[in-house]
Protein backbone atom coordinates (compact mmCIF):
# COMPACT_ATOMS: atom_id res chain seq x y z
CA UNK A 1 0.00 0.00 0.00
CA UNK A 2 1.07 3.47 -0.66
CA UNK A 3 0.66 6.39 2.16
CA UNK A 4 -2.00 7.97 0.67
CA UNK A 5 -4.18 4.51 0.77
CA UNK A 6 -3.44 4.22 4.53
CA UNK A 7 -6.82 6.71 5.24
CA UNK A 8 -8.63 3.52 4.71
CA UNK A 9 -7.41 1.89 8.23
CA UNK A 10 -9.34 4.19 10.36
CA UNK A 11 -12.61 2.68 8.40
CA UNK A 12 -12.46 -0.64 10.08
CA UNK A 13 -12.08 -0.91 13.69
CA UNK A 14 -9.70 -3.45 15.09
CA UNK A 15 -11.65 -5.52 17.44
CA UNK A 16 -14.48 -5.86 14.72
CA UNK A 17 -12.09 -7.77 11.97
CA UNK A 18 -10.19 -9.53 14.44
CA UNK A 19 -13.19 -10.31 16.32
CA UNK A 20 -12.29 -9.24 20.27
CA UNK A 21 -15.73 -7.98 20.86
CA UNK A 22 -16.82 -11.97 20.09
CA UNK A 23 -14.28 -13.58 22.73
CA UNK A 24 -16.24 -15.51 25.58
CA UNK A 25 -15.70 -13.78 28.80
CA UNK A 26 -13.40 -16.18 30.99
CA UNK A 27 -16.24 -16.71 33.42
CA UNK A 28 -18.45 -17.52 30.94
CA UNK A 29 -15.97 -20.18 29.30
CA UNK A 30 -15.83 -21.77 32.29
CA UNK A 31 -19.16 -22.33 33.12
CA UNK A 32 -19.86 -23.12 29.65
CA UNK A 33 -17.39 -25.81 30.83
CA UNK A 34 -19.09 -26.84 33.88
CA UNK A 35 -22.04 -27.52 32.31
CA UNK A 36 -21.30 -29.78 29.94
CA UNK A 37 -19.07 -31.68 32.84
CA UNK A 38 -22.02 -32.24 34.22
CA UNK A 39 -23.93 -32.68 31.71
CA UNK A 40 -21.28 -35.63 31.11
CA UNK A 41 -21.45 -36.69 34.60
CA UNK A 42 -25.13 -37.09 34.29
CA UNK A 43 -24.61 -38.88 30.54
CA UNK A 44 -27.16 -36.55 29.11
CA UNK A 45 -27.68 -36.79 25.41
CA UNK A 46 -25.79 -34.04 23.75
CA UNK A 47 -29.13 -32.13 22.64
CA UNK A 48 -29.29 -31.32 26.23
CA UNK A 49 -25.80 -30.14 26.51
CA UNK A 50 -26.66 -27.65 23.73
CA UNK A 51 -29.72 -26.31 25.19
CA UNK A 52 -28.18 -26.35 28.62
CA UNK A 53 -25.43 -24.31 27.32
CA UNK A 54 -27.25 -21.61 25.59
CA UNK A 55 -29.25 -20.86 28.45
CA UNK A 56 -26.42 -20.53 30.58
CA UNK A 57 -25.39 -17.68 28.30
CA UNK A 58 -28.70 -16.18 28.40
CA UNK A 59 -29.09 -15.97 31.55
CA UNK A 60 -25.00 -14.89 32.90
CA UNK A 61 -25.87 -11.59 30.43
CA UNK A 62 -28.98 -11.20 32.25
CA UNK A 63 -28.42 -8.21 34.36
CA UNK A 64 -29.76 -10.46 37.41
CA UNK A 65 -27.02 -12.67 36.86
CA UNK A 66 -24.12 -10.79 35.78
CA UNK A 67 -23.23 -9.21 38.78
CA UNK A 68 -23.85 -12.30 41.48
CA UNK A 69 -21.25 -14.11 43.18
CA UNK A 70 -19.09 -16.70 42.08
CA UNK A 71 -20.68 -19.35 43.51
CA UNK A 72 -23.85 -18.61 41.92
CA UNK A 73 -22.85 -18.23 38.97
CA UNK A 74 -21.48 -21.74 39.20
CA UNK A 75 -24.82 -22.95 40.47
CA UNK A 76 -26.34 -21.53 37.45
CA UNK A 77 -25.03 -23.73 35.11
CA UNK A 78 -26.69 -26.38 36.96
CA UNK A 79 -29.64 -25.12 37.07
CA UNK A 80 -29.90 -24.73 33.44
CA UNK A 81 -28.95 -28.19 33.49
CA UNK A 82 -32.02 -28.99 35.34
CA UNK A 83 -34.49 -26.87 33.12
CA UNK A 84 -33.02 -28.50 30.30
CA UNK A 85 -33.71 -32.00 31.69
CA UNK A 86 -37.12 -31.03 33.08
CA UNK A 87 -38.03 -29.78 29.57
CA UNK A 88 -37.14 -33.12 28.05
CA UNK A 89 -39.00 -34.57 30.75
CA UNK A 90 -35.73 -36.12 32.00
CA UNK A 91 -36.86 -36.99 36.04
CA UNK A 92 -33.85 -35.22 37.24
CA UNK A 93 -34.47 -34.20 41.14
CA UNK A 94 -33.19 -31.38 42.79
CA UNK A 95 -31.54 -33.23 45.64
CA UNK A 96 -29.42 -35.36 42.78
CA UNK A 97 -27.99 -32.01 41.22
CA UNK A 98 -27.40 -30.06 44.73
CA UNK A 99 -25.30 -33.25 45.45
CA UNK A 100 -23.46 -32.78 42.43
CA UNK A 101 -23.05 -28.90 42.92
CA UNK A 102 -21.92 -29.44 46.56
CA UNK A 103 -24.79 -26.69 47.74
CA UNK A 104 -27.18 -26.30 50.06
CA UNK A 105 -31.12 -26.55 48.18
CA UNK A 106 -32.22 -23.60 49.57
CA UNK A 107 -29.78 -21.55 47.79
CA UNK A 108 -30.49 -23.94 44.63
CA UNK A 109 -33.45 -22.69 44.98
CA UNK A 110 -33.31 -19.46 44.64
CA UNK A 111 -31.27 -19.44 42.07
CA UNK A 112 -33.77 -21.55 40.18
CA UNK A 113 -36.92 -19.64 40.76
CA UNK A 114 -34.85 -16.53 39.71
CA UNK A 115 -33.48 -18.32 36.34
CA UNK A 116 -37.13 -19.58 35.52
CA UNK A 117 -38.81 -15.60 36.00
CA UNK A 118 -35.68 -13.75 34.69
CA UNK A 119 -35.14 -16.19 31.51
CA UNK A 120 -39.38 -16.42 31.48
CA UNK A 121 -38.69 -20.51 31.14
CA UNK A 122 -41.96 -22.82 31.14
CA UNK A 123 -40.67 -25.82 33.00
CA UNK A 124 -42.93 -28.66 33.11
CA UNK A 125 -43.47 -31.01 36.23
CA UNK A 126 -41.87 -33.77 37.38
CA UNK A 127 -43.22 -36.74 36.21
CA UNK A 128 -43.85 -38.98 38.91
CA UNK A 129 -43.71 -42.47 36.68
CA UNK A 130 -40.16 -41.14 35.24
CA UNK A 131 -39.15 -40.62 38.55
CA UNK A 132 -39.86 -43.82 39.66
CA UNK A 133 -38.28 -45.36 36.63
CA UNK A 134 -34.83 -43.62 37.17
CA UNK A 135 -34.75 -43.43 41.65
CA UNK A 136 -35.07 -47.61 41.11
CA UNK A 137 -32.52 -47.97 38.68
CA UNK A 138 -30.14 -46.68 41.79
CA UNK A 139 -31.54 -49.78 43.63
CA UNK A 140 -29.01 -52.19 44.32
CA UNK A 141 -31.43 -55.11 44.22
CA UNK A 142 -31.99 -56.51 40.72
CA UNK A 143 -28.46 -58.79 40.69
CA UNK A 144 -27.23 -61.04 42.93
CA UNK A 145 -24.54 -59.68 45.07
CA UNK A 146 -22.19 -60.77 48.07
CA UNK A 147 -24.84 -58.98 50.27
CA UNK A 148 -28.00 -59.51 49.30
CA UNK A 149 -29.65 -62.51 50.40
CA UNK A 150 -30.91 -64.61 47.48
CA UNK A 151 -34.60 -64.25 48.55
CA UNK A 152 -34.18 -60.58 48.32
CA UNK A 153 -33.19 -59.98 44.85
CA UNK A 154 -35.93 -59.15 42.53
CA UNK A 155 -37.15 -58.73 38.92
CA UNK A 156 -36.95 -55.43 37.67
CA UNK A 157 -39.35 -54.59 35.60
CA UNK A 158 -41.77 -56.70 38.44
CA UNK A 159 -40.78 -54.14 40.77
CA UNK A 160 -41.17 -51.07 38.58
CA UNK A 161 -44.43 -51.77 37.65
CA UNK A 162 -45.94 -52.36 41.13
CA UNK A 163 -44.39 -49.37 42.82
CA UNK A 164 -45.97 -47.13 39.69
CA UNK A 165 -49.28 -48.75 41.03
CA UNK A 166 -48.71 -48.07 44.60
CA UNK A 167 -47.26 -44.43 43.71
CA UNK A 168 -50.50 -43.78 41.54
CA UNK A 169 -52.60 -44.84 44.59
CA UNK A 170 -50.79 -42.59 46.63
CA UNK A 171 -51.05 -39.83 44.31
CA UNK A 172 -55.51 -40.76 44.54
CA UNK A 173 -55.68 -41.12 47.84
CA UNK A 174 -53.96 -36.93 48.36
CA UNK A 175 -50.77 -38.53 49.66
CA UNK A 176 -48.23 -37.09 47.20
CA UNK A 177 -49.55 -33.62 46.50
CA UNK A 178 -47.23 -31.06 48.19
CA UNK A 179 -45.23 -33.79 49.61
CA UNK A 180 -41.34 -34.76 48.36
CA UNK A 181 -41.46 -37.01 45.94
CA UNK A 182 -38.54 -39.79 46.81
CA UNK A 183 -39.27 -40.27 50.19
CA UNK A 184 -43.05 -41.69 48.64
CA UNK A 185 -41.06 -43.23 45.76
CA UNK A 186 -38.96 -45.02 48.19
CA UNK A 187 -41.50 -46.11 50.73
CA UNK A 188 -43.89 -47.51 47.62
CA UNK A 189 -40.52 -49.39 46.71
CA UNK A 190 -40.54 -50.94 49.96
CA UNK A 191 -43.58 -51.94 49.85
CA UNK A 192 -44.05 -53.25 46.26
CA UNK A 193 -40.68 -55.54 46.70
CA UNK A 194 -42.03 -56.74 50.31
CA UNK A 195 -45.54 -57.61 48.45
CA UNK A 196 -43.48 -59.45 45.73
CA UNK A 197 -42.36 -61.91 48.05
CA UNK A 198 -43.83 -61.92 51.35
CA UNK A 199 -42.97 -64.87 53.21
CA UNK A 200 -39.21 -64.11 52.59
CA UNK A 201 -39.39 -60.65 53.46
CA UNK A 202 -41.62 -59.20 55.80
CA UNK A 203 -39.17 -59.05 58.58
CA UNK A 204 -37.08 -56.53 56.77
CA UNK A 205 -37.28 -53.33 57.99
CA UNK A 206 -37.61 -50.09 56.10
CA UNK A 207 -34.12 -48.96 56.98
CA UNK A 208 -32.45 -52.54 56.05
CA UNK A 209 -33.76 -52.47 53.02
CA UNK A 210 -32.83 -49.33 52.25
CA UNK A 211 -29.15 -50.34 53.74
CA UNK A 212 -29.47 -53.70 51.26
CA UNK A 213 -30.58 -51.33 48.04
CA UNK A 214 -27.72 -48.74 48.49
CA UNK A 215 -30.01 -45.87 48.56
CA UNK A 216 -30.67 -43.22 51.45
CA UNK A 217 -33.69 -43.77 53.69
CA UNK A 218 -35.29 -39.76 53.87
CA UNK A 219 -36.79 -39.55 57.25
CA UNK A 220 -40.35 -38.97 55.69
CA UNK A 221 -40.28 -42.00 54.32
CA UNK A 222 -41.53 -43.33 57.44
CA UNK A 223 -44.70 -41.38 57.34
CA UNK A 224 -45.05 -41.66 53.58
CA UNK A 225 -44.73 -46.01 54.63
CA UNK A 226 -47.07 -45.18 57.52
CA UNK A 227 -49.95 -43.47 55.35
CA UNK A 228 -49.83 -46.02 52.77
CA UNK A 229 -50.31 -48.73 55.24
CA UNK A 230 -53.32 -47.17 56.06
CA UNK A 231 -54.99 -46.52 52.99
CA UNK A 232 -54.14 -49.89 52.06
CA UNK A 233 -56.07 -51.64 55.20
CA UNK A 234 -58.98 -49.40 54.48
CA UNK A 235 -59.21 -50.87 51.24
CA UNK A 236 -58.72 -54.20 52.50
CA UNK A 237 -61.31 -53.95 54.91
CA UNK A 238 -63.79 -53.62 52.17
CA UNK A 239 -62.63 -57.01 50.60
CA UNK A 240 -64.78 -59.54 51.36
CA UNK A 241 -62.73 -62.45 51.52
CA UNK A 242 -59.93 -60.46 53.71
CA UNK A 243 -62.28 -59.20 56.02
CA UNK A 244 -62.37 -62.85 58.00
CA UNK A 245 -59.38 -62.31 58.71
CA UNK A 246 -57.60 -59.14 61.16
CA UNK A 247 -55.29 -57.15 58.96
CA UNK A 248 -52.78 -55.40 60.28
CA UNK A 249 -49.93 -53.33 58.76
CA UNK A 250 -47.88 -56.15 58.63
CA UNK A 251 -50.29 -58.73 56.95
CA UNK A 252 -52.04 -56.42 54.69
CA UNK A 253 -48.88 -56.36 52.67
CA UNK A 254 -49.35 -60.10 51.64
CA UNK A 255 -52.21 -58.56 49.42
CA UNK A 256 -51.37 -55.87 48.16
CA UNK A 257 -51.57 -57.40 44.70
CA UNK A 258 -55.14 -57.99 45.00
CA UNK A 259 -55.77 -54.72 46.80
CA UNK A 260 -54.43 -53.11 43.74
CA UNK A 261 -56.09 -55.44 40.83
CA UNK A 262 -59.46 -54.07 42.45
CA UNK A 263 -58.24 -50.51 43.54
CA UNK A 264 -61.26 -48.53 42.13
CA UNK A 265 -63.73 -50.35 43.43
CA UNK A 266 -62.04 -50.30 46.90
CA UNK A 267 -60.94 -46.86 47.15
CA UNK A 268 -64.89 -46.13 46.25
CA UNK A 269 -66.23 -48.22 49.20
CA UNK A 270 -63.28 -47.39 51.44
CA UNK A 271 -63.56 -43.56 51.12
CA UNK A 272 -66.38 -41.08 50.77
CA UNK A 273 -66.21 -39.90 47.77
CA UNK A 274 -69.09 -37.66 47.91
CA UNK A 275 -69.04 -33.54 47.65
CA UNK A 276 -65.40 -32.78 49.57
CA UNK A 277 -67.01 -29.11 50.69
CA UNK A 278 -69.45 -30.91 52.36
CA UNK A 279 -66.83 -32.90 54.82
CA UNK A 280 -65.07 -29.85 54.98
CA UNK A 281 -67.75 -28.41 57.02
CA UNK A 282 -66.48 -29.71 60.17
CA UNK A 283 -64.54 -26.70 60.62
CA UNK A 284 -65.13 -23.07 59.74
CA UNK A 285 -63.09 -21.31 57.08
CA UNK A 286 -61.17 -18.61 57.65
CA UNK A 287 -62.40 -15.07 55.62
CA UNK A 288 -66.01 -16.37 55.08
CA UNK A 289 -68.48 -13.84 56.36
CA UNK A 290 -71.54 -16.52 55.61
CA UNK A 291 -70.23 -18.33 58.51
CA UNK A 292 -69.45 -16.16 61.24
CA UNK A 293 -67.06 -18.10 64.28
CA UNK A 294 -70.47 -18.52 66.48
CA UNK A 295 -72.11 -20.51 63.81
CA UNK A 296 -69.19 -22.13 62.29
CA UNK A 297 -68.19 -23.70 66.10
CA UNK A 298 -72.18 -25.01 66.32
CA UNK A 299 -71.19 -26.68 62.73
CA UNK A 300 -68.23 -28.24 63.65
CA UNK A 301 -70.19 -29.25 66.78
CA UNK A 302 -72.59 -30.87 64.64
CA UNK A 303 -70.17 -32.22 62.33
CA UNK A 304 -67.62 -33.56 64.46
CA UNK A 305 -69.93 -36.15 66.30
CA UNK A 306 -71.67 -37.32 63.22
CA UNK A 307 -67.87 -37.58 61.79
CA UNK A 308 -66.52 -39.24 64.27
CA UNK A 309 -69.78 -41.84 65.03
CA UNK A 310 -68.73 -42.42 61.05
CA UNK A 311 -65.45 -43.74 61.50
CA UNK A 312 -65.78 -45.21 64.63
CA UNK A 313 -68.52 -47.50 62.98
CA UNK A 314 -65.77 -48.01 60.48
CA UNK A 315 -67.99 -46.66 57.65
CA UNK A 316 -66.42 -44.59 54.61
CA UNK A 317 -63.56 -42.06 55.95
CA UNK A 318 -63.76 -38.40 53.65
CA UNK A 319 -60.59 -38.82 50.85
CA UNK A 320 -58.70 -36.02 51.54
CA UNK A 321 -55.03 -34.59 52.19
CA UNK A 322 -53.65 -36.14 55.49
CA UNK A 323 -53.42 -31.65 56.17
CA UNK A 324 -57.21 -31.68 56.59
CA UNK A 325 -57.64 -35.46 57.95
CA UNK A 326 -55.23 -34.11 60.83
CA UNK A 327 -54.74 -30.47 61.23
CA UNK A 328 -52.18 -29.94 63.28
CA UNK A 329 -52.75 -26.02 63.29
CA UNK A 330 -54.91 -24.27 65.05
CA UNK A 331 -57.65 -22.12 63.07
CA UNK A 332 -57.18 -18.66 63.11
CA UNK A 333 -59.60 -16.31 64.02
CA UNK A 334 -62.32 -15.17 61.01
CA UNK A 335 -63.42 -11.66 61.19
CA UNK A 336 -61.16 -8.84 62.58
CA UNK A 337 -63.48 -7.38 65.67
CA UNK A 338 -65.66 -4.54 65.29
CA UNK A 339 -63.29 -1.96 66.58
CA UNK A 340 -60.46 -3.10 64.38
CA UNK A 341 -62.48 -1.97 61.57
CA UNK A 342 -63.62 0.98 63.40
CA UNK A 343 -60.01 2.58 62.87
CA UNK A 344 -59.16 5.64 60.24
CA UNK A 345 -55.42 5.91 60.98
CA UNK A 346 -55.64 9.57 62.02
CA UNK A 347 -56.73 8.49 65.47
CA UNK A 348 -55.29 10.65 68.39
CA UNK A 349 -52.16 9.38 70.12
CA UNK A 350 -51.78 10.52 73.79
CA UNK A 351 -48.07 11.12 75.00
CA UNK A 352 -48.65 8.48 77.76
CA UNK A 353 -49.57 6.22 75.27
CA UNK A 354 -45.97 7.09 73.89
CA UNK A 355 -44.38 7.61 77.09
CA UNK A 356 -44.98 3.58 78.28
CA UNK A 357 -42.04 3.29 75.44
CA UNK A 358 -39.43 5.19 76.71
CA UNK A 359 -36.64 4.72 79.15
CA UNK A 360 -36.68 6.99 82.30
CA UNK A 361 -33.16 8.60 83.38
CA UNK A 362 -32.42 5.24 86.07
CA UNK A 363 -33.53 2.69 83.79
CA UNK A 364 -31.46 4.41 81.22
CA UNK A 365 -28.25 4.36 83.91
CA UNK A 366 -29.10 0.58 84.82
CA UNK A 367 -29.26 -0.18 81.10
CA UNK A 368 -25.83 1.36 80.95
CA UNK A 369 -24.39 -0.25 83.28
CA UNK A 370 -26.01 -3.58 82.84
CA UNK A 371 -23.89 -3.19 78.90
CA UNK B 1 -93.83 1.80 32.71
CA UNK B 2 -90.40 2.56 33.97
CA UNK B 3 -86.70 3.17 31.88
CA UNK B 4 -84.83 0.32 33.08
CA UNK B 5 -81.82 1.15 34.50
CA UNK B 6 -78.27 -0.46 32.79
CA UNK B 7 -75.60 -0.24 35.10
CA UNK B 8 -72.46 1.30 34.58
CA UNK B 9 -70.08 -1.00 35.46
CA UNK B 10 -70.49 -4.76 34.98
CA UNK B 11 -71.54 -6.86 38.08
CA UNK B 12 -70.80 -10.12 38.88
CA UNK B 13 -74.07 -12.13 39.45
CA UNK B 14 -73.91 -13.34 42.78
CA UNK B 15 -74.09 -17.29 41.64
CA UNK B 16 -70.57 -16.61 39.91
CA UNK B 17 -69.31 -14.95 42.91
CA UNK B 18 -66.96 -17.06 45.12
CA UNK B 19 -68.80 -15.53 48.67
CA UNK B 20 -65.44 -15.76 50.12
CA UNK B 21 -63.71 -12.65 51.16
CA UNK B 22 -59.96 -12.87 51.73
CA UNK B 23 -58.93 -11.44 55.00
CA UNK B 24 -55.67 -9.01 55.28
CA UNK B 25 -53.06 -10.36 57.28
CA UNK B 26 -50.47 -8.38 56.76
CA UNK B 27 -49.60 -4.89 55.71
CA UNK B 28 -46.04 -2.89 54.98
CA UNK B 29 -45.50 0.69 54.67
CA UNK B 30 -43.14 2.72 54.44
CA UNK B 31 -43.05 6.73 55.97
CA UNK B 32 -39.92 9.08 55.51
CA UNK B 33 -39.20 10.75 59.13
CA UNK B 34 -37.09 13.20 57.13
CA UNK B 35 -34.26 13.78 59.38
CA UNK B 36 -30.92 11.46 60.59
CA UNK B 37 -31.62 9.78 63.32
CA UNK B 38 -29.16 8.52 65.73
CA UNK B 39 -29.82 4.49 66.11
CA UNK B 40 -27.37 4.12 69.12
CA UNK B 41 -29.65 6.79 71.17
CA UNK B 42 -32.49 5.63 70.03
CA UNK B 43 -31.98 2.11 71.48
CA UNK B 44 -30.83 3.59 74.45
CA UNK B 45 -33.34 5.65 75.38
CA UNK B 46 -36.12 3.63 74.10
CA UNK B 47 -37.74 0.28 75.87
CA UNK B 48 -39.07 -1.53 72.84
CA UNK B 49 -36.24 -1.05 70.39
CA UNK B 50 -33.35 -3.37 69.73
CA UNK B 51 -30.21 -2.60 67.72
CA UNK B 52 -28.08 -4.69 66.85
CA UNK B 53 -25.69 -2.99 63.86
CA UNK B 54 -23.42 -5.88 63.17
CA UNK B 55 -26.70 -8.39 62.23
CA UNK B 56 -28.81 -5.40 60.76
CA UNK B 57 -28.01 -1.49 60.21
CA UNK B 58 -31.53 -0.54 61.34
CA UNK B 59 -33.60 0.05 64.85
CA UNK B 60 -36.07 -3.08 65.71
CA UNK B 61 -39.06 -1.58 67.36
CA UNK B 62 -42.32 -3.00 68.22
CA UNK B 63 -45.32 -1.52 69.88
CA UNK B 64 -48.66 -3.19 71.08
CA UNK B 65 -51.22 -1.53 69.74
CA UNK B 66 -51.76 -2.17 66.48
CA UNK B 67 -49.47 -4.82 66.76
CA UNK B 68 -46.40 -3.89 64.71
CA UNK B 69 -42.91 -3.64 64.27
CA UNK B 70 -40.47 -1.33 63.01
CA UNK B 71 -37.03 -0.90 61.11
CA UNK B 72 -35.90 2.57 61.76
CA UNK B 73 -33.15 3.58 59.50
CA UNK B 74 -30.44 6.43 60.01
CA UNK B 75 -31.57 8.10 56.98
CA UNK B 76 -35.34 8.91 58.40
CA UNK B 77 -37.01 6.02 56.02
CA UNK B 78 -38.69 3.56 58.60
CA UNK B 79 -40.75 -0.04 57.14
CA UNK B 80 -43.66 -1.19 59.15
CA UNK B 81 -44.94 -4.23 59.26
CA UNK B 82 -47.67 -6.72 60.81
CA UNK B 83 -51.19 -4.28 60.65
CA UNK B 84 -54.12 -5.91 59.71
CA UNK B 85 -55.46 -2.95 57.55
CA UNK B 86 -54.11 -0.02 56.18
CA UNK B 87 -55.63 1.90 58.79
CA UNK B 88 -53.59 0.23 61.31
CA UNK B 89 -50.82 0.35 59.35
CA UNK B 90 -50.73 3.83 59.09
CA UNK B 91 -51.51 4.60 63.08
CA UNK B 92 -48.56 2.55 63.78
CA UNK B 93 -46.83 4.69 61.17
CA UNK B 94 -47.98 7.39 63.60
CA UNK B 95 -47.11 6.15 66.32
CA UNK B 96 -43.64 4.78 65.81
CA UNK B 97 -42.60 8.42 64.67
CA UNK B 98 -44.30 9.90 67.67
CA UNK B 99 -41.92 8.35 70.12
CA UNK B 100 -38.76 9.28 67.64
CA UNK B 101 -40.09 12.74 68.20
CA UNK B 102 -40.31 11.93 72.06
CA UNK B 103 -36.88 11.42 71.28
CA UNK B 104 -35.87 14.61 70.37
CA UNK B 105 -35.58 14.53 66.71
CA UNK B 106 -37.28 16.34 64.57
CA UNK B 107 -39.31 13.69 62.63
CA UNK B 108 -42.36 14.40 60.16
CA UNK B 109 -44.58 11.94 58.89
CA UNK B 110 -43.85 12.29 54.79
CA UNK B 111 -44.64 10.21 51.75
CA UNK B 112 -46.68 7.07 53.71
CA UNK B 113 -47.29 5.00 51.46
CA UNK B 114 -48.69 1.11 51.62
CA UNK B 115 -45.84 -1.23 49.69
CA UNK B 116 -47.25 -4.60 50.00
CA UNK B 117 -50.91 -6.35 51.41
CA UNK B 118 -50.74 -9.96 52.08
CA UNK B 119 -54.40 -11.81 52.39
CA UNK B 120 -55.12 -15.58 52.89
CA UNK B 121 -58.76 -17.20 52.87
CA UNK B 122 -59.73 -21.04 52.18
CA UNK B 123 -61.89 -22.01 49.45
CA UNK B 124 -62.86 -25.75 51.55
CA UNK B 125 -61.85 -28.08 49.33
CA UNK B 126 -58.54 -29.79 48.37
CA UNK B 127 -56.65 -29.08 45.00
CA UNK B 128 -55.12 -31.29 42.57
CA UNK B 129 -52.05 -28.95 42.41
CA UNK B 130 -50.35 -30.99 39.74
CA UNK B 131 -53.70 -30.34 37.44
CA UNK B 132 -53.04 -26.67 38.02
CA UNK B 133 -49.72 -26.43 37.17
CA UNK B 134 -50.43 -28.67 34.13
CA UNK B 135 -53.36 -26.44 32.37
CA UNK B 136 -51.73 -22.98 33.79
CA UNK B 137 -48.11 -23.62 33.09
CA UNK B 138 -47.30 -20.36 32.27
CA UNK B 139 -48.52 -18.52 35.09
CA UNK B 140 -47.77 -21.44 37.81
CA UNK B 141 -44.49 -22.66 39.24
CA UNK B 142 -45.14 -25.70 41.59
CA UNK B 143 -41.85 -27.97 43.02
CA UNK B 144 -42.85 -30.20 45.61
CA UNK B 145 -39.10 -30.48 46.55
CA UNK B 146 -38.86 -27.37 47.27
CA UNK B 147 -41.79 -25.59 48.54
CA UNK B 148 -45.66 -27.75 48.98
CA UNK B 149 -48.11 -24.84 47.88
CA UNK B 150 -48.18 -23.71 43.88
CA UNK B 151 -46.99 -20.39 43.17
CA UNK B 152 -49.53 -18.47 40.75
CA UNK B 153 -48.00 -15.16 39.64
CA UNK B 154 -51.40 -13.75 37.96
CA UNK B 155 -50.93 -10.92 35.47
CA UNK B 156 -54.36 -8.77 36.05
CA UNK B 157 -53.89 -7.85 39.00
CA UNK B 158 -50.22 -8.33 39.47
CA UNK B 159 -50.82 -10.96 42.16
CA UNK B 160 -48.80 -14.02 43.25
CA UNK B 161 -50.79 -16.35 44.96
CA UNK B 162 -50.21 -19.61 46.83
CA UNK B 163 -52.38 -22.39 46.46
CA UNK B 164 -52.22 -25.37 48.74
CA UNK B 165 -53.34 -28.63 48.54
CA UNK B 166 -55.86 -28.19 51.70
CA UNK B 167 -57.54 -24.94 49.74
CA UNK B 168 -55.90 -23.02 51.64
CA UNK B 169 -54.85 -19.45 49.67
CA UNK B 170 -52.63 -16.48 50.37
CA UNK B 171 -52.55 -13.20 48.29
CA UNK B 172 -49.31 -11.31 48.07
CA UNK B 173 -48.19 -8.16 46.28
CA UNK B 174 -51.11 -5.62 46.26
CA UNK B 175 -50.66 -1.83 46.78
CA UNK B 176 -54.68 -1.74 47.03
CA UNK B 177 -57.14 -4.39 48.85
CA UNK B 178 -59.53 -4.37 45.71
CA UNK B 179 -56.21 -6.14 44.15
CA UNK B 180 -57.01 -8.90 46.84
CA UNK B 181 -60.29 -9.04 46.28
CA UNK B 182 -59.95 -9.17 42.80
CA UNK B 183 -57.50 -11.57 42.32
CA UNK B 184 -59.08 -14.01 44.04
CA UNK B 185 -62.34 -13.67 42.12
CA UNK B 186 -60.27 -14.97 39.03
CA UNK B 187 -58.64 -17.62 40.96
CA UNK B 188 -61.80 -19.34 42.57
CA UNK B 189 -63.23 -20.53 39.47
CA UNK B 190 -60.41 -21.84 38.09
CA UNK B 191 -59.73 -23.72 41.54
CA UNK B 192 -63.60 -25.03 41.42
CA UNK B 193 -62.10 -27.01 37.99
CA UNK B 194 -59.99 -28.89 40.27
CA UNK B 195 -62.41 -29.88 42.75
CA UNK B 196 -63.83 -32.97 41.19
CA UNK B 197 -60.47 -34.38 39.90
CA UNK B 198 -60.17 -36.91 42.50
Amino acid sequence: TTWPNTGCFSEVAYSQSTGQKEQLSRCLQRGIRRVQDLCKVLQLPTVFEETAVSYFQRALQHPSFHLVSLEKKELLGGCCIFVTCRQHNWPLTMGTICSLLYVKQELFASVYLSLQKELGLSVPALSLGDLVKTHLNSFQLFQHAANVPAPFVEDKEKMVARTMQIVELASETWLVTGRHPIPIVTAAAFLSWQSLQPAARLTCTFARFCKLAGVDLPPPAHLRLKELLEILLRMASQLAWLRVFNMDKKTVVKHIGDLLQHRIFLLKNAFCLEDEEEQRAVAPGEGSPGSPPAAGGAAQEEGCPSERKRQHEGGPRPLLPPCLINPRKRLRTAAPSASDSAITGDEPISDSEIEQYLRGPEEIRAFRKAK
Amino acid sequence: PLTPMTPMTPVTPASESSGIVPQLQNIVSTVNLACKLDLKNIALHARNAEYNPKRFAAVIMRIREPRTTALIFSSGKMVCTGAKSEEQSRLAARKYARVVQKLGFPAKFLDFKIQNMVGSCDVRFPIRLEGLVLTHQQFSSYEPELFPGLIYRMVKPRIVLLIFVSGKVVLTGAKERSEIYEAFENIYPILKGFKKAS
